[in-house]
């Protein structure tokens, strides 16, 4: 009996041991779990039940230099999916599928990724019908995870007018992301994506706000615990005028090319159209991969800037360097003569001009566009000279123009001859740059950015289109005041001699189709010939010739002839401006 | 010196003299988890609707487990060993009748109907399984070491497993095992038959499997990964992870567990009440659980070491081994060091059968230890 119990007895205390080793190792547990990383499960715990709601901020405006709105905003739902939410996908996705209208892939699509961020929603799509939006409330409990929002859409209420400077939208990009993320972007965000929705995206994009919602695991919001209002982007002022864009896009209807108007004093650009265009609107709620492939392959690039990216060559407009060269070279002067006999002996070679001028002095060779003239005018300047007179003119360069993606052109010389050709530079090289042929490549933006150096009397301005930020109440914040970007140091008679010239052009010369009413006109036409069709049609001008107070540049790809197709652009677009400045009030603001 | 007095069984003794044998830690841990455990149950149903929750079915529970345990512990506890034949048959007619007209609800069939109450039979046959296999055991002269001589007592044992295995309730019918090892254990069944035993029985465990519900099955698989379907079948062991740990050290405060007010954690007022004490009382709450758990089994296992006979001693044995196994699993499961089974936390837990069962177990004890004979000075 004793030695019964004394074994009953022991093996009593080392099941007591057992247990207490058992719940000691939960203890230990619970140490680690509560002591070491309660502030972690905390952490989960207020993930669990915080929702953070982003408020999204409208996007700010664009108005034009008189405040036509020209960027606005429309109210608008989005659907999104909350993972953490969502309990049966199966049944729900397919619903929503249903009820939006797409292909179920598209949302299981979504969904995968939405699975990937369990807490965030995740945009399945924007810009849903109201009555869409109703059913999705009022099935609320049975579509548990399916989230509506309401979110801006962008809207472009003149369509295609003037797309290329307002730019787009679309979804951030992996890319784009990566440095933006910093700066408070979230995958599905939408972004500018060119023109100035890119450029001055910061200005635009304003502050989302944020409510902190308390809620239970049924996804029932109970209360808002925080609440932060979203600040509106501000406003960007551009120093476009609609009317003169309206009249460029109207000119260039059906025709590819471009239209730049810009205040030659100030480099406020009033117009820049490129042809053919596209409607942004497309893209801000969301572009669909068909449409997309429709718009980049378009063989006439519609999406592409030609005011800005497209570099071809200048033709006939080129002949302003050769001449400004020449003449503050000492090469010639206003009073000099030359005799055009319709070609030019170069060695073996004959360069043969479409007519015979005759005599012809400085001016007179200007306004007929002597070709004569200008081969002997670039050959005693030389290809260095040529060269360095059009870089200081801005060309081969971009002209840092607040757009994104710029096209710098080409000048060229015996280098870049030797490196991109492996050939030296023969003479008929620099005849063919004095006129503008060759290899001379040049953009819009850059042939009204040096044509307005000439109007204003030897200074590059940068050309701009954004003219003053304002808040969303309408206080300015910044303005952009005008940035000289170097000086010409052209001697006064240079000038005088070669703007007489451009003058002498539209009064009886080859741009006499630019003629408007009442206003002395300058400018110059060119036909360049390319190797892809027919020449390009250019006209580069100012007005009022005594006292410029706008340059215009217009080219036609294809279009032959300045004179013929350029230059009636260029005259419509100074017409228009002209009764501008006749009408009450001018150009707005433009009175500085 | 040392004398022994031992009073004669079923002897009227006054009020007085019962109420100074009456091991009162053991009671004080007793009531002390039935509080702790009443004020979690209310704070894991408390809406804003019904501020007080199940407070009122569960002081309820209370009340009739009170009595219960009175009368248990009143009772003389050979009485219950000499009618075993009655407490084994009652025991398998109520689990085969459950399994055949039981009410079923969340997927299983565990319920009898009796009037407007609902009983649990599974719970019941706890303690009936410790009286029959108390009584057998304490019969024999020698322990049973032999393999035939343990085979009874698993024939005994298999039906009630099998039984509620099929209502299905996996954890109970591993608790009928907990008690059984434990019992034999104490009845010093040597340790290598004991060893050989589990290892049998883990080795048939993956024979269970195909039998398994495939949402048993589901919630095993995700113990070992939770987080491979955190939404689905990992749902429950994170939530109630994250419940406790956010606890912290001091707890959130009674009532403020947002994990638990929020309903993140699932089935809180039952299997998951101990998630609510981790988050709502912090570690020290926890701890202390677990600490009068501890005291508790301690003074079982001082009054089945002490008891008059082995009878008595292998009754506290098995509610010991009992009251032991569920702490451990349940805790353990909600800490996610134990797979989920559907075990109740003794005494915590909000259920009246498993309530009352565990507190006519206490009552036994205290019966036994009312009996034990008396070491004076």
């Amino acid at each position: 009996m004793e030695g019964k119990s004394a074994s009953l007895a022991s093996r009593l205390t080392s099941l007591g041991m057992s247990l207490t080793v058992a719940l000691g190792a939960l203890v230990v547990r619970l140490w680690q779990l509560q002591v070491i990383q309660g502030d972690y499960y905390a952490q989960l715990a207020d993930t669990n039940r915080l929702r953070v709601h982003r408020v999204p901020a409208p996007r700010g405006l664009v108005v034009d230099r008189r405040g036509v709105p020209l960027v606005v905003n429309r109210p608008s739902f989005s659907v999104s999916i909350l993972a953490m939410e969502l309990r049966e996908p199966a049944r729900v996705l397919g619903e929503v599928a249903r009820l939006l209208g797409l292909p179920e892939a598209e949302v299981w699509a979504r969904w995968e990724a939405a699975r990937k961020r369990p807490f965030e929603p995740v945009r399945v799509r924007r810009d849903v019908g109201i009555a869409v939006v109703t059913v999705l409330e009022e099935r609320r409990e049975e579509l548990r995870g399916v989230v509506v929002e309401a979110e801006p859409v962008r809207v472009y209420p003149f369509g295609t007018t003037g797309a290329h400077v307002l730019g787009y939208l679309g979804e951030v990009s992996a890319e784009e992301l990566e440095a933006l993320r910093p700066k408070g972007y979230r995958a599905g965000d939408l972004v500018g994506k060119a023109g100035v929705e890119r450029q001055y995206d910061a200005v635009l994009r304003g502050d989302e706000g944020e409510q902190v919602v308390e809620v239970d695991a049924a996804g029932r919001p109970l209360r808002v615990l925080r609440e932060q209002a979203a600040r509106p982007g501000n406003t960007l002022v551009l120093s476009l005028d609609w009317e003169l864009q309206r009249e460029a896009e109207r000119q260039l209807q059906g025709l590819s090319g471009a239209v730049v108007a810009m205040d030659p004093r100030t480099g406020e650009v009033l117009a820049m159209a490129s042809s053919p265009s596209f409607d942004p609107n497309a893209f801000s709620v969301g572009i669909s991969p068909r449409e997309w492939k429709l718009l980049s392959e378009d063989r006439r690039h519609p999406l592409l800037n030609r005011a800005t990216a497209a570099a071809v060559e200048p033709g006939s407009v080129f002949k302003i360097v050769t001449g400004l060269a020449a003449l503050q070279e000492g090469r010639t002067s206003s009073r000099s003569t030359f005799l055009c006999t319709g070609s030019l002996q170069l060695g073996r070679w004959v360069f043969r001009d479409l007519q015979a001028h005759g005599v012809v002095d400085f001016t007179a060779g200007v306004a007929q566009s002597c070709n004569v003239m200008f081969w002997l005018l670039g050959r005693s300047v030389g290809p260095d000279g040529l060269a360095a007179y059009a870089r200081r003119l801005g060309f081969g360069q971009p002209t840092g123009v607040d757009l994104p993606q710029e096209a710098a052109g080409v000048i060229p010389d015996r280098q870049y001859k030797e490196r991109t050709w492996r050939e030296p530079w023969y003479p008929g090289d620099t005849l063919n740059m004095a006129i503008g042929q060759g290899f001379v490549l040049v953009t819009p933006l850059q042939v009204a950015r040096a044509v307005s150096a000439v109007a204003n009397g030897g200074t590059l301005v940068r050309p701009q289109v954004a003219r003053a930020v304002l808040s969303p109440e309408g206080r300015v914040l910044r303005t952009f005041p005008p940035v000289v970007q170097g000086s010409l140091g052209l001697s006064p008679s240079t000038l005088a001699a070669l703007r007489r010239g451009l003058e002498a052009v539209v009064e009886r010369g080859t741009g006499q189709a630019a003629r408007v009413e009442g206003l002395r006109v300058a400018g110059k036409t060119g036909s360049a010939e390319t190797p892809r069709g027919r020449p390009h049609a250019w006209f580069a001008g100012y007005a009022p010739a005594e006292e410029p107070r706008i340059a215009v540049v217009v080219l036609v790809e294809h279009g032959y002839r300045g004179g013929l197709s350029a230059a009636p652009i260029a005259q419509a677009m100074l017409s228009r401006w002209w009764q501008g400045q006749h009408a009450a009030g001018g150009l707005g603001w433009s009175a500085r | 010196m040392v004398r022994t007095v031992t009073p004669r069984v079923g002897e009227p003794r006054s009020v007085r003299r019962r109420l100074r044998q009456v091991d009162w830690i053991l009671v004080g841990c007793t009531v002390a988890l039935v509080v702790v455990g009443t004020l979690a149950v209310t704070s894991a149903t408390s809406t804003p609707q019904q501020p007080l929750g199940l407070l009122r079915p569960r002081l309820a529970h209370v009340a009739v487990g009170a009595t219960v345990l009175v009368a248990f512990a009143a009772l003389p506890y050979r009485s219950l060993g000499e009618g075993w034949k009655v407490v084994y048959g009652v025991n398998l007619a109520l689990l085969a009748l459950t399994d055949l007209v039981g009410r079923t609800a969340l997927g299983a069939q565990r319920w009898l109907a009796v009037g407007p109450v609902s009983v649990q039979p599974s719970e019941l046959s706890k303690l009936a399984l410790i009286v029959t296999l108390a009584w057998s055991l304490s019969r024999r002269s020698s322990p049973p070491s032999r393999w035939t001589e343990l085979l009874p007592y698993l024939l005994h044992t298999a039906p009630l497993v099998l039984l509620v295995f099929l209502q299905p309730d996996l954890g109970s019918a591993l608790s009928f095992v907990a008690i059984l090892l434990g019992m034999l254990w104490a009845a010093g069944v040597p340790r290598g038959q004991l060893a050989g035993l589990v290892a049998a029985g883990l080795l048939a465990s993956p024979l269970a499997w195909p039998l398994l519900k495939p949402y048993q099955r589901t919630r095993l698989l995700a113990f070992l990964d939770p987080n491979a379907d955190p939404l689905g079948a990992g749902y429950n062991l994170i939530q109630s992870k994250i419940a406790i740990g956010s606890g912290g050290l001091w707890g959130k405060g009674l009532f403020a567990g947002t994990q638990n007010t929020l309903q993140f954690l699932p089935m809180q007022h039952t299997d998951f009440v101990f998630a609510v004490i981790g988050e709502e009382l912090g570690f020290v709450g926890a701890v202390g659980v677990l600490l009068l758990f501890w005291l508790w089994l301690w003074r079982v296992l001082q009054v089945a070491s002490s008891a008059r006979d082995r009878f008595g001693s292998y009754l506290c044995v098995g509610v010991a081994s009992m009251v032991a196994f569920h702490v451990l699993v349940n805790v353990g499961m909600s800490v996610g060091l134990a797979p989920p089974t559907g075990i109740p936390l003794p005494f915590v837990s909000y259920g009246g059968t498993a309530l009352v069962a565990q507190l006519a177990g206490v009552g036994v004890v205290l019966s036994v230890a009312a009996r034990r004979p008396k070491i004076l000075f």
